[in-house]
C-alpha cells in the first residue's frame, strides 16, 4: 500500500476562554492506516476530531485532508469521509432502512446506486433481520451498528469513528472491530478512538498517544512499546516477605518499580534478558516459597500509563 | 432534496394523530352546527312555569290569569308563602303572581302594583313583568274606551293568541342566518394549532437533536441547503394541512360555500392562521426539547387559546377582562375577522378596515413569534 500523507494538522490550537483545549496538536496520518487516536477524558481527542470535520473552529494551525484546506463549506472533502459519532446520531422516528437511505442520501443522488450502497451497509453491519424497526427497539449493540452503517454506507475514503463501540456487549464489539478491518481492507482510512486499550491495540496501525491537547507519542503500538522503560512484568502469587527481603529485590539489576500487596509482588524491570530467572534465584537463594508466577511483556496501557502518568479511563 | 424527503417521512408517522385531530375537529363543527345553527335559525318564545295564586277570583283576576296562561305553563300551588318560596328556591317555578282581594279596584282603576314573586334580576321576570303590564295596560285603555270589563278582558285574550311574525334582518345573503361553513370556520384555529403544532414540532425536535445536528453538519449538504430543505418541508405541511381544511367545508356544504361572496376573504383569514400555525409550531418545537412535553404544551397552547379567543364560544359570552387578554393572541383576531365574515355579505367602509387590521395583525403576530422562536433558536446554539 501506497503511504500518502491523507490528513495533516499542524500546530492546531483551540481555546475555550482561559482553557487550552488544543495545545498546538500536530498529526499526519497516511492513506490506508487505521489510526488510532487515544488519550484520557478531556484529553482533547474530541476537540481534535471536530476541528478535523470543521464542525469547530480553531484559533491557529491548519488542516489539510486529501491535500486540500479544510473548511466549513469544503463538501468536495466531507463528501469522502464518513462520520461514526460517539452519540447514536439516527432519527428515532425512522426505521432502520430509512435512517441509513437518509444519511446515505446525504452524500449520493442517485437513487439506485444508494439503494445498492444501503443494501450493502446492511448487510455488512448484519442488520438484515432488522431493517423495518425503530431504532427504539433495537438493543444497545444493533444500534451501535446502526450508527456506524449511518457513517459507511457512502464508502467514504476516510471514516473517522468516536467510541464507537462504547456500551456495547463483548459480542458485538468482536463484530464492529472486524467489520472495522475489513473497511480499512477495501481501502477506507480509518482514524478510531477508543477508551478500549485492547481494541486499539488489536485493530490499530498507528497510535497517537495526546494529553492537554497535545501529541505525547505517536507510532506502531511495537513503537511505542519501545519508547517506554518497562521491558517485563513479572507478578509472584503467595509468598511471605519481609522489608528487608522486598529491599533485596529492589537491588537486583533492571528493576525499576515494586509493589507488594495481599502477597501478591509486583516487580517492573527493565528491557533485559534472564528477568525472571534472576528473580526467581534470589527467592530460592533466600528460601522463600511461592506459588504461581506470571511474566508480561509491556501492553499499551503500560505505555499509556508511563506516558501519561494516569490511566486511560482518569 | 434528502431532508425534505427526511422531513415528509417523519411527517408521514404523525399522520394517525393528524387524523385524529381532523376527527376530532369535524365532530366538533357539525355537532356545534346541529345544536347552535338549528336555534338561531327561526323565532321562538320563551315559556316558563309561573304561578297565578288568585285571592280575587273576579272577571280580570281570571282573565289574567287565562292571559298569562297563553304564553307560560301555569302551575298549581296552594296559597301558601313557605311553600312558594321552597317552589321558587328549586325553581320549579319561576315567577308567582298573587292577585289581590278587589283587584279590579286596585290595580285596574287604582295605582297599585300587583304583588309578584320573581328571582331576583332575572330575565325571565323582566319577561313576565312586561306580558302583565301590557295585559294590565291594554285592558285599562278598553275599559275607558267604552268597552266593558269583559269585552275588555277577552279582547286582550284574543289579540295574544295572534302570533308575532319575525324575520331575521339579511345582511350576509344567508337569510340571516349563520352559514353553516361559519361554524367550521370558527372552529379551525383549533385544528390549525393543533395539528401543525403537535406534527411539526416533533420535526422540529428530531432534527434538532444535537448528535443528528451534528452529523448533517459533516455531510455533503450544504447547511444551507438543509435549512431551505427544511422550511420547504414546512411549507408543504403547512398548505398540507390548510388544503385539507379548506377542501371540508367545500365538500360538506358545496355551492352553500362556494358561492359565498365571502368565500376569498375566508380562505385568506384561515390562510393567515396557518401562517400564525407554522410560527408558533417553531417556537414551541424551538423551546421544548423533549418528544414527550410536546403533547403537553400543544395542548395548552392550542385549548387555551381556543377557550380564551372565542374559537368554541361566541365573543359575546366570554368576559370583558378575557376579551381584552386575548386580544394579545393571534386568533382573537381571527375569530373578529370570522365574525364579520359570517355576518356580513357586504362591508361598510369600517368594516372593511377592521376586517384588514385583523389580516393585518394575524401576519404581524405570525412574524413576531417566527422572530422569537428565531432569537431563542440562535440563543440556545450559542449557549
Amino acid at each position: 500500500m501506497q503511504s500518502t500523507n491523507m490528513i495533516k494538522i499542524e500546530n492546531l490550537v483551540k481555546r475555550y476562554q482561559n482553557l487550552v483545549a488544543l495545545d498546538h496538536l500536530s498529526l499526519d496520518i497516511q492513506e490506508g492506516e487505521i489510526f488510532g487516536l487515544l488519550g484520557p477524558n478531556g484529553s482533547g481527542k474530541t476537540t481534535a476530531i471536530n476541528c478535523l470535520l470543521a464542525l469547530l473552529k480553531y484559533d491557529k494551525g491548519t488542516i489539510t485532508i486529501f491535500g486540500k484546506n479544510m473548511q466549513p463549506n469544503s463538501y468536495d472533502i466531507k463528501q469522502q469521509i464518513g462520520v461514526v459519532m460517539q452519540n447514536v446520531a439516527v432519527f428515532e422516528q425512522m426505521s432502520v432502512r430509512e435512517n441509513i437511505d437518509y444519511f446515505c442520501g446525504l452524500y449520493i443522488r442517485d437513487k439506485a446506486k444508494r439503494r445498492q450502497l444501503v443494501d450493502e451497509a446492511i448487510a455488512f453491519t448484519g442488520l438484515e433481520d432488522f431493517t423495518k424497526m425503530r431504532p427504539k427497539k433495537l438493543s444497545g449493540g444493533l444500534l451501535r451498528r446502526l450508527n456506524i452503517a449511518c457513517g459507511i454506507v457512502h464508502k467514504p475514503r476516510l471514516i473517522i469513528m468516536d467510541e464507537p463501540t462504547v456500551a456495547v456487549d463483548p459480542q458485538s464489539r468482536n463484530k464492529i472491530l472486524e467489520g472495522i478491518v475489513e473497511l480499512n481492507r477495501q481501502g477506507s482510512t480509518i482514524i478510531y478512538t477508543s477508551h478500549y486499550m485492547e481494541e486499539v491495540e488489536q485493530i490499530c496501525t498507528r497510535i497517537a498517544i495526546i494529553d492537554h491537547g497535545h501529541v505525547l507519542a505517536t507510532g506502531t503500538t511495537e513503537e511505542l512499546k519501545k519508547m517506554i522503560k518497562t521491558g517485563e512484568t513479572i507478578t509472584i502469587e503467595a509468598i511471605a516477605l519481609d522489608e528487608a527481603l522486598l529491599a533485596g529485590i529492589r537491588k537486583l539489576p533492571h528493576v525499576f518499580e515494586l509493589s507488594y500487596e495481599d502477597q501478591i509482588l509486583k516487580i517492573k524491570l527493565g528491557k533485559a534478558q534472564h528477568n525472571l530467572v534472576r528473580i526467581l534465584n534470589y527467592l530460592q537463594e533466600k528460601d522463600i516459597s511461592f506459588g504461581r508466577v506470571f511474566s508480561e511483556l509491556p501492553t499499551l496501557n503500560d505505555v499509556f500509563l508511563e506516558i501519561t502518568g494516569k490511566e486511560l479511563r482518569d | 432534496m434528502t431532508v425534505y424527503k427526511g422531513f415528509l417521512t417523519i411527517t408521514r408517522r404523525n399522520i394517525n394523530m393528524m387524523i385524529l385531530y381532523l376527527v376530532i375537529f369535524l365532530s366538533m363543527a357539525v355537532a356545534a352546527q346541529k345544536i347552535t345553527g338549528d336555534n338561531i335559525s327561526g323565532f321562538e318564545q320563551v315559556s316558563l312555569n309561573i304561578a297565578v295564586i288568585d285571592r280575587d277570583g273576579g272577571e280580570l283576576a281570571k282573565g289574567l290569569a287565562d292571559y298569562l296562561s297563553h304564553y307560560h305553563t301555569l302551575v298549581d300551588l296552594p296559597d301558601d308563602p313557605s311553600i312558594l318560596q321552597d317552589r321558587m328556591f328549586y325553581r320549579e317555578v319561576y315567577y308567582v303572581v298573587t292577585i289581590p282581594k278587589n283587584f279590579e279596584e286596585c290595580c285596574l282603576e287604582g295605582e297599585e302594583m300587583l304583588p309578584v314573586t320573581k328571582v331576583p334580576g332575572s330575565n325571565s321576570g323582566f319577561y313576565v313583568d312586561q306580558q302583565i303590564n301590557t295585559f294590565m295596560n291594554d285592558v285599562r285603555i278598553l275599559t275607558k274606551s267604552g268597552f266593558s270589563l269583559t269585552e275588555a278582558v277577552s279582547d286582550v285574550i284574543e289579540n295574544c293568541k295572534e302570533e308575532a311574525e319575525v324575520t331575521l334582518v339579511d345582511k350576509n345573503g344567508f337569510g340571516g342566518k349563520q352559514p353553516l361553513h361559519a361554524f367550521m370556520y370558527q372552529y379551525m384555529p383549533y385544528i390549525l394549532i393543533s395539528i401543525l403544532c403537535y406534527s411539526l414540532s416533533y420535526i422540529m425536535i428530531a432534527f434538532r437533536n444535537p448528535d443528528v445536528k451534528q452529523r448533517m453538519m459533516c455531510s455533503a449538504i450544504p447547511i444551507r441547503s438543509q435549512n431551505l430543505q427544511l422550511v420547504l418541508g414546512y411549507a408543504t405541511v403547512g398548505l398540507g394541512v390548510y388544503g385539507i381544511c379548506t377542501i371540508i367545508p367545500v365538500l360538506m356544504y358545496g355551492k352553500s360555500f362556494i358561492n359565498d361572496p365571502n368565500m376569498a376573504y375566508y380562505l385568506l383569514n384561515s390562510f393567515l392562521m396557518t401562517l400564525v400555525s407554522l410560527s408558533l409550531s417553531f417556537l414551541i418545537g424551538t423551546l421544548v426539547s423533549k418528544e414527550e412535553v410536546v403533547s403537553a404544551v400543544v395542548n395548552v397552547v392550542s385549548l387555551g387559546m381556543s377557550f380564551l379567543c372565542g374559537v368554541f364560544v361566541d365573543m359575546e359570552i366570554l368576559g370583558k377582562g378575557v376579551r381584552t387578554f386575548a386580544q394579545f393572541l393571534p386568533a382573537y383576531w381571527y375569530e373578529v375577522a370570522n365574525g364579520l365574515l359570517s355576518n356580513n355579505s357586504t362591508f361598510s367602509h369600517g368594516q372593511q378596515m377592521s376586517l384588514y387590521t385583523c389580516f393585518g395583525l394575524q401576519v404581524l403576530f405570525a412574524a413576531a413569534i417566527l422572530g422569537v422562536a428565531m432569537v431563542v433558536s440562535r440563543v440556545r446554539e450559542t449557549a
